[in-house]
């Protein structure tokens, strides 16, 4: 009973408390800013509350009893570490804000907006039928096109648009995979569909609606052009948005779909792969050449993304472990980069790498910072992202799939020379521009917060692994 | 007491005219307020006794009957008609043209009412061409040459409808030796293969597509909406067509001629290319209004399709689309007044940035374009997941692909909408307007309230009102 309740305030105490932001901020700006933070932070606070029971192996379901057969929401192991990983790294990113977003127009729309956004995130994670999922999905994109639009520049209010046609196009491709799957099970709920499916595979159509959605939320190739553009937001939305949290969503639903609920057929176990591969290297590619900072991140983000799918498409325990621990080291180190990209742009309103560097001696935090959480996405050992990146190759070697592991190890490699150059540019060599002071003390600390959890990731590597494989085991079903 | 229903109107329009003094006069502009509200409350209670009181003492009249589906659009049209005359307070500054517009919307408010009423297929004619004659002269009201020409259209069109369902009838009525709904859908299922009944029956419905504005049917549609008055477009759209062309194509192909194959294949046809095209021709439009009244040529494709579909679901879709669309559009035409009145323009291109000179009207707007799109929570996605499973059931896996894809053309230009006149930054001219007053963002909110509300509480709705809706015709 009490899990339960946790599970109703995890999802809409943000959900709604949103609503109640802009009328806080017409009277005091600082009660909203602490409201927006303590909204995420306690949400946070209830998926860490659901750990002890989760880890007894309970899965919580949520029903009401007008919804004969339909669960609301269901929390697992896969679930609450989704939910913990996403909370976790946007509260950092709401208290990152106070500092970038002080000076703008506009902020009561943000903070509501953000918090929305964080609090449907909470939805998709916890829903248990396809329906909920689709709508909590779109509300996403609702808070992701209102956010990517913020500063109001033709520029920016079109590429909101693309990023909103782009998402809201693969989900009713997706909303007809889901119609598909309900036509040949009779039911949206997760549990009878999983329980159905088992002796009859999920159609293949279905199947790739459905995927064609997810992989326009998680900006995989072909579907990926609006995440670079989407750039033109504010710093803290693309760490939110594009790094963190938001195409998340997709790889997320994937894992809760494809892996833990239906049944498909094996062939996509080399189909995704292959897809996830083609899109790892041509965004590895355009990270190499763009000169803009955020964007540079941005194909960084596409191309990381395949190695998630990789991992958890290939279809054994290892990859499966490795793709969900690396959403973990993902959000952490990319959520850093992306702040720290942040705190050189306001403070220097530059973009372009070409025009800026020799900044570490004037930004000593801010740099050392994004170095570790580079290194951390490069995966350089002993940081967080060694061990996800190892264990998703590892998988892909066990299933024996050569070319495929030979595509991504070059994928990883172009990782390395990419983020080395855009940490070259920006913070070795000589000054270009004149010489600016570190940012606001919440915006540094931040992001040296994430820098750091990006090496304790990889020091305190057992614990995170320990919870991740147990909840592998329960999404395949084995006995412990 | 149904028939007070049509008698208070009435008796309303009587009291309007009386030769009294101009002080009376003036107090005449709360009529329709005070009867549609009266109206909305009545039907928000369904089950109350006042529905069936007076029955038992013959007071009620034997052509009218009120089930599930009249009580909606009972419902809508109160709320339509009191947005509507509250903003022609606000709006309608001449007097004469006051009175003339208090007039005929008591004689619309009588002839809707009416036609969501009745059992019988002559009275439900006669009905109609009340509610339409109100339309002609409310378009034209303001007298000015666009008004004319929209108003001069309608009347064409209309004129050719009429002149279909009376022959329509005229042969019904010869087959059937009667006029109830129970008389001709008896005699239609006996000779539903009968070429001359058929022949009727297409008439008819051809006629209706016109009234609805169907798509290759819709020639008069935008200029009616886009020429006429603030209030009266958002009473044109909102209610009037639906009423007239949709509802009633709904009631009839249910109840008196029947779903058969052809009629679906005929439905589902129309439908998606009102859908289509409807939406395509609004991705292009520079006026306000005008893109609006193409997007509604869109929606009530949506309906149409779903009818086609066909079985409790899709019946079930077409009513809670009819419904949802008539509370979103409605929103949609009060923010256009609101907009016009504020700016003077409807020009698309000539806007930008109002959202933070009017935030009321932007943040509604965003919540009635969002439900049209069909994007969840709002009402709208749930009346076309219904519409979309319903295809899915019935076998139609095209049209549902159609349907789906076209949502996506349906929030396309929304977006432009929106991103021209509310979001980017302020045009230059806009910088000194200000918000409306509350006689127009009031309705506003009120609508956005309804469309929240309906979204949030659709698994009650479903099951109490909706799927009974659909089994029971």
């Amino acid at each position: 009973m009490e899990s339960i309740i946790l599970v109703w305030l995890a999802v809409f105490v943000p959900v709604a408390g949103a609503f109640l932001l802009p009328p806080v901020g017409g009277v005091s700006k600082g009660a909203r800013n602490l409201g927006a933070f303590a909204m995420v932070g306690f949400s946070l606070l209830c998926s860490c509350l659901l750990l002890s029971s989760v880890l007894n192996g309970e899965v919580v379901t949520v029903s009401l009893p007008f919804l004969a057969g339909n669960n609301l929401f269901l929390a697992d192991r896969l679930a609450v570490f989704m939910a913990i990983v996403s909370s976790l790294v946007g509260a950092v990113i709401v208290l990152y804000s106070m500092g970038y977003i002080s000076h703008y127009k506009n902020q009561n729309e943000y903070y509501f907006m953000v918090v929305l956004f964080l609090g449907s995130m909470m939805g998709i994670v916890y829903s248990a039928n396809l329906i909920l999922i689709y709508l909590f999905w779109e509300i996403t994109a609702i808070s992701c096109w209102r956010l990517i639009g913020f500063f109001r520049e033709k520029t920016c209010v079109i590429r909101a648009d693309k990023a909103f046609l782009v998402t809201a196009f693969g989900a009713l491709v997706m909303l007809i995979g889901f119609v598909m799957v309900y036509g040949q099970y009779g039911s949206f709920d997760l549990q009878t569909i999983k329980s159905a499916s088992a002796a009859h595979p999920v159609a293949n159509l279905a199947v790739l609606l459905i995927l064609f959605g997810i992989l326009s939320k998680s900006a995989t190739l072909p579907l990926h052009t609006w995440l670079p553009d989407a750039g033109v937001a504010p710093t803290p939305v693309t760490a939110l948005l594009h790094a963190a949290v938001l195409v998340k969503i997709g790889v997320y639903v994937y894992a809760r779909l494809f892996v833990s609920t239906f049944t498909i057929d094996p062939a996509w176990e080399t189909a995704i792969p292959l897809i996830a591969g083609v899109s790892a290297l041509v965004s590895g590619g355009a990270a190499l050449i763009e000169t803009d900072m955020k964007r540079i991140i941005a194909y960084s983000t596409v191309s990381q993304l395949g190695f998630i799918f990789l991992g958890l498409s290939i279809g054994n325990d290892i990859g499966l472990a490795g793709g969900l621990l690396y959403i973990l080291m993902h959000s952490i180190a990319k959520g850093g980069l992306f702040l720290c990209a942040g705190v050189v742009e306001q403070k220097l309103h530059v973009k372009d790498i070409t025009r800026l560097g020799g900044l570490i001696r004037t930004m000593p935090v801010t740099a050392i910072s994004f170095l570790l959480c580079a290194f951390s996405v490069m995966g350089i050992p002993p940081f967080g992202g060694f061990f996800s990146k190892y264990m998703v190759i590892a998988g892909a070697i066990k299933s024996g799939n050569y070319l495929i592991t030979a595509t991504f190890v070059l994928g990883a490699f172009l990782t390395m020379i990419y983020l080395f150059r855009l940490f070259a540019m920006v913070f070795l060599g000589e000054a270009k521009t004149t010489p600016v002071a570190e940012g606001a003390p919440v915006m540094v600390g931040s992001v040296a917060f994430l820098a750091v959890l990006s090496v304790a990731g990889g020091f305190f590597i057992s614990y995170p692994s320990v919870f991740v494989q147990s909840a592998v085991h329960q999404i395949t079903g084995v006995v412990q | 007491m149904t028939s007070l229903l049509l008698i208070l109107p009435l008796a309303g329009f009587i009291l309007a005219n009386l030769p009294a003094g101009r002080a009376f006069r003036r107090m005449c502009i709360v009529l329709p307020l005070v009867l549609s509200a009266v109206q909305v409350l009545l039907t928000l209670f369904p089950k109350a006794s006042w529905w069936t009181a007076g029955n038992a003492a013959g007071l009620s009249l034997g052509f009218l009957r009120i089930d599930g589906i009249s009580m909606l659009m009972l419902l809508a049209i109160g709320l339509v008609v009191f947005a509507s005359s509250l903003i022609s307070t606000a709006t309608v500054r001449d007097e004469r043209k006051n009175r003339s517009f208090v007039n005929l919307v008591l004689l619309s408010l009588l002839g809707m009412n009416g036609v969501v009423m009745v059992t019988d297929i002559f009275t439900l004619y006669v009905f109609l061409e009340i509610v339409s004659v109100c339309s002609f002269v409310l378009i034209a009201l303001q007298r000015e040459q666009a008004m004319f020409e929209g108003a001069f259209k309608y009347v064409v069109l209309s004129a050719v409808a009429t002149m279909l369902m009376l022959t329509s009838i005229g042969i019904l009525f010869l087959c059937a030796g009667g006029t109830s709904f129970t008389d001709l859908s008896s005699m239609i299922a006996r000779n539903h293969a009968d070429y001359t009944v058929v022949f009727a029956i297409l008439m008819f419905i051809v006629g209706l597509f016109i009234k609805g504005g169907i798509i290759p049917f819709h020639g008069w549609l935008p200029d009616a909406y886009s020429s006429a008055a603030a209030p009266v477009s958002i009473l044109l759209a909102g209610i009037v067509t639906k009423v007239s062309g949709v509802y009633t194509l709904i009631r009839l192909v249910v109840e008196v001629f029947g779903a058969t194959p052809k009629t679906s294949q005929v439905l589902l046809f129309m439908g998606a290319l009102s859908i289509v095209a409807g939406a395509l021709a609004a991705l292009g439009q520079k006026d306000f209004k005008r893109m609006l009244a193409y997007s509604s040529i869109s929606q009530v494709g949506y309906i149409i399709l779903s009818l086609g579909a066909g079985g409790a679901l899709g019946i079930a879709g077409a009513v809670f689309h009819l419904f949802n669309h008539t509370i979103f559009k409605t929103q949609l035409f009060i923010n256009a007044a609101a907009v016009e009145a504020q700016t003077g323009s409807r020009d698309l291109d000539a806007m930008g940035g109002l959202a933070s000179r009017m935030p009321v009207t932007g943040a509604t707007s965003v919540v009635a374009l969002l439900s049209a799109a069909g994007i969840p929570p709002l009402a709208g996605f749930w009346s076309k997941l219904v519409i979309v499973v319903a295809l899915w059931k019935a076998g139609h896996p095209v049209y549902l692909a159609v349907a789906v894809l076209a949502s996506l053309l349906t929030l396309a230009y929304f977006l432009v909408l929106q991103r021209k006149v509310f979001f980017g930054t302020v045009a230059p001219g806009c910088d000194s307007v200000k918000e409306a007053g509350w006689r127009i963002t009031g309705p506003s909110v009120a609508f956005s309230l309804i469309i929240i509300a309906v979204g949030v509480a659709v698994p009650f709705l479903l099951d109490t009102i909706l799927l009974p809706i659909g089994r029971m015709l």
